[in-house]
């Protein structure tokens, strides 16, 4: 329904914005990106591509950056999720997202 | 569009002469190979042999005709066509590293050489010894030097890195010119003087160019981003994080257009807006023969989903001229201020001229500012 799918939204807009950065411990970091996975995770997959479309140039590849970090360790489902949040994110930041999770030096 | 197909190992390098009746190019390896066009065909005329390691750079000075050449083997040669052989001369570039890129000035009174030494070759002739001789501007540059251009005061010039940054240096000679008068990027230029640096993108900075007046810089990065600085907003940057594979080559084609290639094999468009100071995307180049689709089968489709968890139906096949990552693109007519023509060569052997006109009626949706 429209306002669950409200809420995943800004569940998903403030996990993105509330990382911790180069600056982060690597403790932040870890509480951050399972804040993420978790969100990303309780997506219905009808309800990814309009979540990665509110994004903008930025936000794509901080989204691709957290992806690929979730790639590293998978759950039970989590990698299901998390190609299907691939795709989305490919068909709007290009292959140069993923070139840009490749060259970064500051990872999430 | 025209595409010739020179060899089948890539174009390391290629420089245009004045006229565009002769191309010099290395064909990856230790020579230099000068070609020039009889009608429609290109005929072999010069086999350039003298540097010991393979050529990264090859530039030709349109007004005094010699060329310059510089490699793997920690050497430049200053090439003059003496009757109809090209005689070298030995340039020490005091490197003990590959040198990888060079660029004559735009007086032709000088020459500059980035290397893996992690410096420039600032070189010049000496009248009284008859010899070519070299100044290094060293600090503060972190790593390999991979691509130059010399500003229209032949005074500041432009490098990039494999450290991440774009610099603008002085790189005056006090025994060739005159002092330079103040420009946007500033006044007192003494040698080795840093104008300008760029804070660190993620990427090695593969290509970099002045626009035609020299108020503005941009350059292309290893992390698919594409920037430019602007002298007269304070030298504001403006950067493009691109959606494409990394760009290798830029090239201004007018004050506010770019036209950029690299790894996704075909030349695309960008173009500058001052006043939001901003850069867009402005369309893909290339424009592709009409293949025909067709569709995929169940078994292709389902290969699809398990191997790339997408159903596109793209194919994967290349239509585009070049086949493989392009390298180099040179501007062939009208300068950076008004090209009509640019030339780009690559990994696969090939050289392509695109004629600015005939593009801008092909895509509708071009805009060149």
């Amino acid at each position: 329904d429209p306002r669950r799918r409200g809420d995943a939204l800004r569940a998903f807009h403030s996990a993105l914005r509330g990382c911790p950065g180069a600056s982060g411990n690597p403790a932040a970091k870890e509480q951050a990106q399972g804040t993420v996975l978790k969100v990303l995770t309780s997506f219905k997959s009808s309800d990814i591509e309009q979540a990665v479309n509110s994004l903008d140039r930025n936000g794509v590849d901080l989204l691709m950056k957290y992806i690929y970090k979730g790639f590293e360790k998978p759950t039970e489902n989590s990698s299901a999720i998390l190609l299907q949040w691939h795709e989305k994110a490919l068909a709007v930041g290009g292959l140069g997202s993923i070139v840009r999770v490749l060259t970064a030096r500051k990872t999430v | 569009m025209a595409y010739h197909s020179f060899l089948l190992e890539p174009i390391s390098c290629h420089a245009w002469n004045k006229d565009r009746t002769q191309i010099a190019l290395c064909p990856n390896n230790h020579e230099v190979h000068i070609y020039r066009k009889d009608g429609a065909k290109w005929s072999k005329v010069h086999e350039l042999k003298e540097h010991n390691g393979q050529v990264t750079g090859i530039d030709w000075a349109p007004e005094s005709n010699r060329l310059v050449t510089c490699g793997t083997d920690r050497n430049a040669y200053v090439w003059t066509l003496k009757g109809n052989v090209w005689k070298p001369t030995l340039v020490i570039l005091r490197i003990n590293r590959a040198a990888r890129c060079v660029k004559w000035s735009p007086k032709e009174n000088k020459f500059a050489v980035g290397s893996g030494s992690r410096l420039i070759s600032i070189c010049y002739f000496e009248q009284e010894n008859d010899w070519w001789v070299c100044k290094h501007i060293k600090k503060p540059i972190r790593s390999t030097v991979l691509s130059l251009d010399w500003h229209p005061n032949n005074v500041l010039l432009a490098a990039g890195s494999c450290d991440f940054k774009c610099r603008i240096f002085s790189a005056y000679i006090k025994e060739v010119e005159e002092r330079p008068s103040p420009t946007p990027w500033g006044s007192k230029m003494p040698f080795g003087e840093l104008m300008f640096e760029s804070s660190s993108s993620c990427g090695w900075v593969h290509s970099i160019c002045f626009s035609a007046s020299g108020a503005r810089v941009a350059w292309v990065s290893h992390d698919s981003t594409l920037c430019l600085a602007d002298a007269n907003k304070k030298m504001a940057v403006a950067s493009l994080c691109t959606e494409t594979l990394p760009l290798l080559a830029v090239t201004f084609i007018t004050e506010n257009s770019l036209v950029a290639a690299g790894h996704d094999c075909y030349p695309m468009l960008f173009t500058y807006e001052e006043s939001q100071g901003a850069l867009t995307f402005g369309g893909k180049l290339d424009v592709p023969k009409q293949s025909s689709q067709r569709g995929l089968t169940a078994r292709e489709r389902f290969q699809n989903l398990d191997k790339k968890a997408s159903s596109d139906t793209a194919n994967a096949t290349l239509d585009t001229l070049h086949k493989n990552s392009i390298r180099h693109i040179s501007v062939l007519a009208g300068g950076k201020a008004n090209c009509s023509q640019f030339c780009t060569t690559g990994m696969d052997g090939g050289m392509s001229i695109w004629d600015v006109k005939s593009l801008e009626s092909a895509l509708k949706d071009l805009k060149i500012k």
